[in-house]
């Protein structure tokens, strides 16, 4: 046991040297500051392993993505057949397995979000919802809020805002970012050249910020009276994380372009789509083939996003989140006001929830400490003073008490 | 049922497939493609030929989805990969190191030549473009950026700026300012424009969507010379031309020069799962900016666990068949057959032109695109022309094709060809006329023309008995 232990000690070790050399050290430091210093290996439901074989409680699912768990059943029974059934496609050709994927998401999308584009990245999604919003409207601007992460491709890093984005020169232009949840500035700002006002309507990675229920809708309200176009950025909140399908519903404002994530295929398949109304698809029937990826779509994929969508309505685990959110949401703020010098404040919603500390190096150590309890966090990556809590959907109460008393621990070592 | 895919399709059941596409995606798309006979319901993927769901008959794939089956279609050792990797694998989390990402990349970098020895994991071409640029931008402080005409490097908001033909650009306009569009092959416009404000040249050694135009060995060992002069960034886009598609494994082997930058995807992924990469050179700015800068280009789709092991089982599958060798041995042969067919019809071919399995026909005129796509489609030949170039029709088979495959292929072509010479006769004079030329190059014209054909053709075949038995 111990020569396996420490066999495996070393196969680490020489990962590690590897990818410093073939990535580089600074990112296999960063990686080890956080406490991220194992090789992942091994996962299922709301559990990861490492190379060492200890097991966390995944409170990561790589940016809410494993919404089903890791490595759901049924997901994967589907797969390993469909690899026998279809591989990637001619991709510019409609195929069945992308007419059917597509009929799948309108039915399951909450209102008229009909149509559909695919693609494999959050960013390019969203680059596609700014193409669609800039040719349907035939007009320029796009209007984002501050505090906002959309992805690392060209118009959706444009709209993001991160450190570093200046060393990429000139990105696309007329792009101008309001307050959010700023009315005033939403008014003065949203107008006849406006072709999207881009958001996330929460924002995840900054401590799960959202705006005031009014604001959604007086947003909507401008954008209908201008002919603008609101595209809300669902990668994280989406599928259920917050206690509905998506949040949108909760504030009662549809968006005409809505970008979902991985979360899609609950992680099995890298596949993201750009989700809209009916009215906006026009454009793509007068542009034949204008925006195209050659992985979007893929049809291998949407067999296996078919079958994620199929376990969504079975196991409706907004349902789950909700309850569970609710609780934990009561806990960790109680915890919070015990802890007042380590905890600013609690956000969130169901199972995507936010803890803010005090200092970015206190989450870093927190984030240290809590792999070391059996616990996998990781820091938001805009406001790096918070540490974000996004477990499987499926979670039992059992697993949340282990994830609090597992926080609780974490909060005392630091 | 929602998840159940047809093995074969009845044409009511392809119409409801088709209405489904257009209700959902695009109507334009559905009959863009049905306008070329591109409208084809892939099945029984093999090698390098796929069956039709609805005729039954089998197609040469001579796309390969703009060349990435470069493992052949329907791969038993790639397919058996992932099926098993299943058991134990899913994306994994983004951010954290696995063996899997480590190993496929320390793999790839050694079959990359010279010091292109570091990596950035991505998820498609496109985000590994938007990695290169950014990687070029970011190392030299600089921002404009030297791209060709006709150039194709995808659609997201960087690779878009740096595309090469207008109409993919100026619905979405404005786009990044700094990006410098000259002609392909022209080394004096490069150098005009070389300077201290240019963070990098981005080209592909042959030009995929652009009609496969080949780069030329003065022109590469020029482009070196003028980069190195000026601390410019040379950016090579693989995307199409890696993985053994030009008869060697990258492109960049035939010119015996290496890029600062080199960015891959498509057939990394064996047709199967996504995958991508940028690799760079261990060198100086690029190495000291990533290493204050790890975190400069994220991807939470690339470089996941799944993708990595399928990766790396199609880097194994290439070196262990040396499959760049086939590809320029039935290229060369494939080639020599589409010159034969050139000499033949020079009133409307142009050229031929491409290296290894990368292999286009430039034709006179741009209508002929559609006509021939359409011509090819009946003689069990799926072709599609250039995004960028629609006069040039692209082979791009998957270069595990045999070379009685290929003499197969070439027999066909010239059947299609043949055929397309009758619709020659009133066209070709017609042609000479300019309004009319204009008329017959407008796709809105074709679309609508060549979707009444079918319409017809349909209709009457309707009337006729229901034919027998499946042509192989």
């Amino acid at each position: 046991m111990k020569k396996t232990a420490s066999k495996n000690a070393v196969r680490r070790e020489d990962a590690f040297r590897d990818a410093a050399k073939v990535f580089s050290s600074s990112y296999v430091n960063m990686v080890q500051a956080k406490g991220h210093d194992f090789l992942e290996q091994g996962y299922t439901g709301s559990l990861v392993s490492d190379s060492e074989g200890n097991r966390l409680l995944d409170c990561y699912t790589s940016g809410a993505v494993f919404n089903l768990g890791r490595k759901n059943t049924a997901i994967i029974e589907r797969f390993k057949r469909a690899i026998y059934e279809t591989d990637q496609g001619n991709f510019v050709m409609p195929s069945q397995e992308k007419a059917l994927l597509a009929r799948r998401i309108a039915e399951f999308m909450p209102g008229n979000l009909d149509c559909v584009l695919f693609g494999v990245t959050r960013g390019e999604s969203m680059d596609a919802a700014c193409k669609l919003a800039r040719g349907f409207t035939a007009r320029p601007e796009l209007i984002t809020v501050d505090g906002g992460r959309y992805g690392e491709s060209g118009f959706a890093l444009s709209l993001t805002e991160r450190p570093g984005k200046e060393q990429f020169g000139k990105l696309i232009q007329a792009v101008k970012v309001i307050p959010f949840g700023d009315v005033e500035a939403a008014r003065s700002t949203i107008g006849n050249r406006t072709a999207a006002v881009v958001m996330e309507p929460v924002q995840a990675e900054n401590h799960c910020r959202t705006a005031d229920a009014g604001y959604y809708a007086r947003v909507k309200a401008l954008c209908e009276s201008t002919g603008a176009k609101l595209v809300f950025d669902e990668t994280q909140s989406g599928f259920g994380r917050t206690g509905t399908r998506f949040f949108f519903e909760q504030t009662g404002v549809q968006p005409d372009i809505l970008i979902v994530g991985e979360a899609i295929t609950s992680g099995m398949f890298p596949m993201t789509a750009m989700v809209f109304t009916p009215e906006l698809k026009h454009f793509f029937d007068i542009h034949p083939l204008i925006h195209l990826c050659t992985f979007g779509g893929h049809d291998l994929g949407c067999l296996v996003a078919m079958t994620a969508l199929d376990e969504y309505d079975r196991l409706e685990p907004w349902k789950n989140a909700a309850r569970i959110g609710d609780r934990m949401v009561g806990e960790l703020s109680a915890l919070a006001e015990k802890n007042g010098s380590k905890i600013v404040s609690i956000a969130g919603k169901g199972l995507l929830l936010s803890i803010k500390l005090a200092a970015e190096d206190l989450a870093r150590r927190f984030c240290a400490a809590a792999r070391a309890g059996g616990l996998l966090v990781n820091i938001g990556e805009t406001d790096r003073t918070t540490i974000l809590i996004r477990p499987s959907l499926l979670i039992s109460d059992e697993d949340a008490t282990e994830i609090f008393n597992a926080i609780t621990r974490t909060l005392e070592a630091v | 049922m929602a998840e159940r895919v047809s093995v074969t399709m009845d044409k009511q059941e392809r119409d409801y497939v088709q209405h489904l596409f257009g209700k959902h995606v695009s109507w334009g798309q559905v009959r863009y493609l049905r306008c070329a006979h591109l409208d084809v319901y892939e099945r029984a993927r093999k090698g390098c030929t796929f069956s039709d769901a609805v005729s039954g008959e089998r197609f040469y794939d001579c796309f390969s989805s703009a060349g990435c089956f470069n493992v052949g279609r329907g791969n038993s050792v790639i397919m058996d990969t992932l099926r098993d990797a299943l058991d134990g694998y899913d994306m994994g989390s983004y951010g954290i190191l696995s063996e899997a990402k480590v190993n496929f990349a320390r793999k790839l970098v050694s079959l990359c030549p010279g010091d292109l020895n570091k990596v950035v994991l991505c998820a498609t071409g496109a985000d590994a473009c938007a990695g290169a640029i950014k990687l070029a931008k970011g190392a030299t402080g600089r921002n404009d950026v030297i791209t060709m005409n006709k150039a194709y490097h995808g659609h997201e908001g960087f690779s878009l700026s740096a595309n090469g033909k207008d109409y993919y650009k100026e619905l979405f306009l404005p786009l990044m300012p700094g990006f410098h569009v000259v002609d392909f092959n022209d080394l004096e416009a490069v150098r005009r424009l070389a300077g201290p404000n240019i963070a990098a040249v981005v080209l592909e050694p042959v030009q995929g969507e652009g009609g496969i135009h080949v780069a030329t060995k003065e022109y590469i060992t020029g482009l070196r010379k003028i980069c190195d002069e000026h601390g410019i960034m040379l950016i090579f886009d693989e995307v199409q031309t890696g993985f053994g598609r030009t008869g060697t494994l990258w492109a960049m082997e035939h010119y015996g020069v290496i890029p600062d930058i080199m960015f891959t995807a498509k057939s990394i992924s064996g047709g199967l799962y996504p995958n991508g990469a940028v690799v760079y050179r261990e060198v100086e700015p690029l190495v000291g900016y990533v290493e204050a800068n790890p975190q400069f280009h994220t991807s939470h789709s690339g470089g996941t666990d799944l993708g990595c092991i399928v990766s790396s089982a199609v880097l194994d599958y290439l070196v262990e068949n040396r499959v760049w060798e086939n590809a320029a041995a039935v290229g060369k042969r494939f080639k020599e057959g589409l010159n034969e067919i050139w000499e033949a019809n020079r009133d409307c071919v142009k050229e031929v032109r491409g290296l290894g399995l990368m292999i286009g026909i430039e034709y006179k005129y741009e209508f002929l695109g559609a006509l021939m796509a359409d011509c090819l489609a009946r003689q069990g030949v799926w072709a599609a022309y250039s995004g960028n170039a629609p006069q040039v029709m692209r082979f791009q088979i998957p270069i595990t094709a045999s070379l009685d495959e290929v003499d197969d292929l070439l027999r066909r072509i010239r059947a299609a060809v043949k055929a397309m010479r009758w619709y020659l006769i009133p066209l070709l004079p017609l042609a000479r006329v300019p309004l009319i030329r204009m008329i017959l190059d407008n796709i809105h014209v074709q679309i609508i023309a060549f979707n009444l054909v079918r319409d017809v053709e349909e209709f009457v075949l309707g009337f006729l008995p229901k034919k027998q038995g499946v042509r192989s």
